[in-house]
């Protein structure tokens, strides 16, 4: 049999893209089976022409939709979910740093099959991760026909 | 007139011919000997090498005594400074600068220099003869 | 404070360094990725990549509630048009350049840079204050006025020693403030009488710096 996994905290980001929804639950069935919890984290990335603090309404309420969305998904797959919202200059060390405090034991990120400008493109914020996450780090990337209309 | 040309690229070497024909003094100044290649063979003005953003190698050039300052080097920010040195501290009566950044064009040209933004200039040149 | 620092070079990091301890909001702007890498491995989130003279750049970067702009990169030009476009696009109040040719400081100036730091002329003011026999050292600049604080020896041999204050030569809006001589420190009066081998310190304009030495330590026979 294989070695148990040993990992109770899951840190699921999220930022209100389709492929949200998949990941959280690819994240809520792993956690269940551990008994262990989920972290949704939704971060804000704040343009530097505002101060790291400052109030974004349209951005924060669609924030505040996602994680609601997310603690119901966690209802609804009795999977314990903490839901929280970041503001920073940048997503992926927001969520290496939210890693490191929390003592995760694996990020689960979801990423859309998207080819921008004609070619597939990685994008900053997985990469980042991959590299300088101290934690396991699973990707979870869409299928291209669900992107892809 | 007395023309002191910053930088011997393609446009500062042509420049150069253009005014010598006309009769004009010229001094060509470049940070590269080899730059001076591209001046015509029979080129009679006056090749220096030197730093166009020194003050000590404008004065060698002659920039007390010119009448113009024209700043074509293949980087803006060195066309700026040396065109501001020419202006403010030589009072230099007709100072041209390039800069290829139109955004910064834009803004030295509020400030008072007198600018040529060959990004600008060229992209209007190439729509006129695209669309006619 | 929100400081923009234009140059993620050794300076611009180890300034960032200091001024992130300090508390203060900080973001460095550097074209070249693999220092921005770099920096942002070692600081975090405090580095965009780009040209600190690109108006767009700048734009970016929040530029226009930026308390200070501070440019250290290796060249002159790039310095001054960085602190130009953030003081005349962005109206950022204060702008610092670094000069790497001593030579462009008064021209820098003369095109609206709030200060300017001159790491050669800083050492060679060290060098200064370290060799005794230098008879004028700079010991403060009072700023936004031109006005410094400089401390001279009276030379034994000088001409100034025995005259009174108001015999001395002195340039204009130049005061002497203190005398340290063998009875200890004096405020001079006009009648205040030099003392060879005296501590003065004066007040002078920057560019009557020369004028206040030459009126102080110049020798007898070169009066």
């Amino acid at each position: 049999m294989a070695k148990r996994m040993e990992a109770t905290k899951f840190l699921v980001p999220l930022n209100g893209e389709r492929v949200d929804e998949n990941t959280l639950r690819l994240a809520c069935t792993i956690a269940r089976s551990e008994k262990g919890k989920v972290y949704a984290i939704y971060v804000i990335e704040v343009k530097r022409a505002l101060p790291l603090d400052a109030e974004i309404e349209p951005e924060t309420e669609q924030a505040e939709k996602v994680l609601k969305r997310a603690e119901r998904i966690g209802d609804e797959m009795d999977c314990e979910v903490v839901t929280e919202l970041l503001q920073a200059r940048e997503v992926g060390p927001a969520i290496v740093d939210e890693a490191v405090e929390r003592g995760i034991d694996v990020i689960i990120m979801g990423m859309p099959y998207k080819k921008p400008f004609g070619e597939f493109e990685l994008g900053n914020t997985v990469p980042y991760v991959l590299k300088h996450a101290p934690c396991r780090v699973l990707v979870w990337r869409e299928s291209v026909d669900i992107e892809e209309p | 007139m007395n023309v002191i040309i910053m930088g011997c690229g393609r446009v500062g070497a042509q420049l150069a011919a253009l005014l010598e024909e006309e009769g004009h003094k010229v001094t060509v100044m470049d940070r590269e000997s080899q730059s001076f290649s591209r001046l015509p063979p029979n080129f009679q003005g006056r090749a220096l090498v030197g730093d166009g953003t020194d003050e000590d190698y404008l004065r060698r050039a002659g920039i007390e005594e010119a009448d113009a300052f024209v700043a074509v080097t293949q980087g803006d920010n060195r066309n700026v400074m040396a065109a501001q040195i020419a202006k403010h501290l030589f009072n230099v009566p007709k100072v041209v600068c390039r800069i290829y950044d139109p955004l910064r064009e834009e803004l030295y040209h509020s400030l008072g220099l007198e600018t040529i933004s060959p990004t600008t200039v060229g992209a209007k040149l190439l729509r006129d003869v695209l669309i006619d | 404070m929100y400081i923009i620092v234009v140059g993620g070079g050794k300076l611009g990091y180890y300034l960032t360094t200091t001024l992130l301890k300090e508390g203060h909001e900080i973001l460095i702007l550097e074209k070249d990725p693999a220092k921005c890498d770099a920096i942002c491995e070692e600081l975090g989130s405090v580095v965009v990549r780009g040209d600190g003279c690109e108006a767009r750049t700048l734009a970016e970067a929040g530029t226009e509630r930026a308390d200070m702009l501070i440019a250290v990169t290796n060249e002159d030009e790039d310095n001054l048009v960085a602190c130009q476009v953030a003081k005349h696009k962005f109206n950022v109040p204060r702008t610092i350049a670094r000069i790497n040719n001593p030579k462009n400081e008064a021209l820098f100036k003369k095109l609206g840079i709030d200060v300017t730091v001159s790491s050669t002329n800083l050492i060679l003011e060290h060098i200064a204050e370290e060799v005794p026999t230098h008879p004028l050292i700079h010991l403060l600049t009072l700023t936004g006025r031109n006005l410094e604080v400089v401390e001279i020896k009276v030379p034994p041999n000088s001409a100034a020693v025995g005259k009174r204050v108001r015999e001395l030569a002195l340039p204009p809006q130049s005061v002497i403030t203190l005398m340290v001589g063998k009875w200890g420190a004096v405020v001079p009066t006009l009648d205040t009488i030099l003392e060879p081998g005296a501590q003065l310190i004066a007040v002078t304009r920057t560019e009557a710096k020369e004028a206040l030495r030459e009126a102080i330590t110049a020798t007898k026979g070169a009066e």
